[in-house]
């Protein structure tokens, strides 16, 4: 073997090292949030894991019933305030695009994809939870929103501007409105792409803690009342009980973690479906 | 025409919510810090003592720690995730076999987007300990002449387990930006190299200096992201506010500061607006980078489409 061979090998030895080292980590979060959580479950049942309230502090078993309510009223709230924005948002920057409003949305809309997620919840602190005089669904919500409209409306407005032109001035011979040809033709053939950018706001919204931090505040034991009122969530009851010195309450986080990690890849599986076919 | 000015209008109430919503944070955080600047001087950024108290000359605000803890964690997460990801951007392009490669990018895209508390309750229990037994008790034995790994390691949670977390959730988006930067490169350049006869290894180095830039880029925007994570930080760096110089003792950052006081801040005066000084230190910081990032990426990708 030459030298020049003997280096090739090396470098590939070494490169396939650092991929292997890019892969296991996250590969060893899913293998233990599987095991230690299954365990969880396990004690009491799927269904009863899902719905039941959790234990008292250091005695007994029980489930994610609260939380897990609470993360579906976040979630769909989230996805009812910031879908009509992100919408809105993405048609206004494709279809005026040399407007000086769109361009000051688009360039504020990326920056607003930098914006550290526990800055948002601060901010919404101040802003509504402050004013109301309590923590509730509607602040944890609105927070959410903040953090997973500017990706939604990136995502669509990608789909959006990639519709071949030549549909776009066929809607104009037939004297269509600028307003039918964007919502009648345009959103039609790119609906798959909204879809998925929907989608992956909904994913992200899902996983998010820092952004409900001090906005959500709900207590880990009791079902959602109302959107007025304090709710809990998935992500906020694991790092709760994660940092509890209850073995029980751990025990409980990483069933939650597992019932979090489950949705997610899911979601994430429908998302690479969807995309494959909105390429052919 | 007048229904198309008319269509503009409808969607502008909504789309500039958006804009509405970034101009608020940017002012709120200059508005609400103001009195903690003008109350501490510069003691608010200086200062390394933070105890809070109820009178207001007996309370202290200082935000270098946090600073410092953010700086050091966000560097060591840095410095361990772009040589990672560059050799296994690589190694995807240049020696895996095709079919192999969309499994693996798929694999690092969901590692990316996984959330992120599911991270930190992981380094709490399995990261946190491994690191103690098997990285800082070795060092602070065989290293402890060093000062960065002096202090006695008491607990896994300690600054350097906040930085290889760390590193560990930024290595995904590291990865993808520099495996598009490479992929984007012309294949006209890699086929003259391995015309030539140059072994895949050459073929790296000689296309190495074309994605310097986007290596550049990807790391700033790394940067801002680790600056920024909040919750899996706070669960494993000790959330211990004072100085050190130390890597092996626990510590604290401008967001774990931020995720444990800000709760109980309005108890306390002044307090509620340091914690927002902190905010605007950071919020500066990220899209300083992140904007910088950008930039000079969108300005490398023009210089490869002229280039093709």
């Amino acid at each position: 073997m030459s030298r020049r061979r003997a280096l090739d090998a090396l470098a590939a030895i070494a490169m396939g090292a650092a991929l292997a080292l890019c892969l296991a980590p996250f590969l060893a979060v899913v293998a233990s949030t599987v095991a230690r959580g299954a365990e969880a479950i396990a004690r009491v049942g799927l269904p009863s894991f899902l719905t039941s309230r959790p234990p008292a502090p250091g005695e007994g078993w029980g489930g994610i019933g609260p939380a897990l309510a609470g993360t579906v009223v976040l979630t769909t709230l989230t996805t009812l305030i910031g879908l009509p924005v992100a919408l809105a948002t993405a048609i206004l920057a494709v279809e005026f695009p040399r407007s000086i409003v769109a361009r000051a949305v688009r360039a504020l809309t990326k920056a607003m994809m930098e914006v550290p997620t526990v800055l948002v919840s601060m901010v919404v602190y101040t802003l509504v939870v402050v004013p109301m005089g309590t923590a509730s669904a509607l602040a944890g919500a609105i927070a959410l929103a903040m953090v997973m409209t500017p990706y939604a409306a990136t995502y669509i407005e990608m789909h959006l501007e990639s519709v071949p032109p030549k549909y776009r001035e066929a809607g104009f011979a037939i004297g269509m409105s600028r307003a039918g040809v964007a919502l009648r033709v345009c959103a039609g053939i790119a609906s798959r792409g909204i879809a998925v950018g929907i989608a992956m706001g909904i994913a992200r919204a899902l996983g998010e803690t820092a952004p409900l931090l001090f906005t959500a505040g709900g207590s880990h034991y009791a079902y959602p009342t109302s959107i007025l009122q304090p709710v809990d969530s998935l992500t906020l009851l694991i790092y709760d009980f994660a940092t509890s010195p209850y073995p029980n309450l751990v025990q409980v986080a990483w069933g939650a973690a597992l019932v979090l990690v489950a949705t997610y890849l899911a979601m994430f599986a429908a998302i690479r479906v969807l995309v494959k076919e909105v390429r052919v | 025409m007048a229904r198309d000015r008319l269509f503009f209008l409808s969607l502008l109430p909504l789309a500039s919510l958006t804009v509405a919503a970034f101009l608020a944070i940017a002012a709120l955080f200059v508005y609400e810090s103001l009195p903690a600047f003008l109350h501490e001087g510069v003691e608010l950024i200086a200062g390394t003592r933070w105890s809070p108290s109820t009178s207001p000359s007996e309370a202290f605000y200082g935000l270098l720690p946090a600073i410092v803890g953010t700086a050091v964690t966000s560097c060591l997460a840095l410095a361990i995730a772009v040589p990672l990801s560059l050799g296994a951007a690589l190694f995807v392009n240049e020696y895996l076999p095709h079919r192999l490669r969309g499994a693996v990018s798929t694999l690092i895209d969901a590692a990316a987007g996984m959330p992120t508390v599911v991270y930190g309750l992981w380094g709490l229990y399995v990261l946190a300990p491994l690191m103690q037994s098997v990285v800082a008790e070795p060092l602070h034995r065989y290293l402890g002449f060093v000062p960065l790994f002096s202090c006695r390691p008491v607990s896994g949670y300690s600054l350097l387990t906040a930085g290889v977390l760390l590193a560990i959730m930024i290595t995904p988006y590291t990865f993808a930006a520099i495996y598009e930067a490479y992929r984007s490169l012309p294949t006209s350049v890699r086929e003259a190299a391995y015309s030539i006869g140059a072994t895949r290894a050459q073929v790296c180095s000689i296309l190495l200096p074309a994605i310097r830039p986007a290596i550049l880029s990807a790391a700033l925007l790394g940067l801002g992201r680790a600056a920024s994570e909040t919750v899996a930080v706070t669960m494993v760096v000790g959330n211990a506010p004072t100085l050190t110089s130390c890597l092996l003792s626990p510590g604290v950052t401008i967001t774990s500061l931020i995720a444990t006081q800000f709760g109980e801040a309005s108890l306390y005066p002044y307090m509620t607006s340091a914690l927002y000084a902190a905010g605007l230190v950071l919020l500066a910081i990220g899209l300083g980078l992140s904007t910088y990032g950008l930039v000079a990426l969108s300005r490398w990708r023009r210089w490869v489409a002229s280039y093709v």
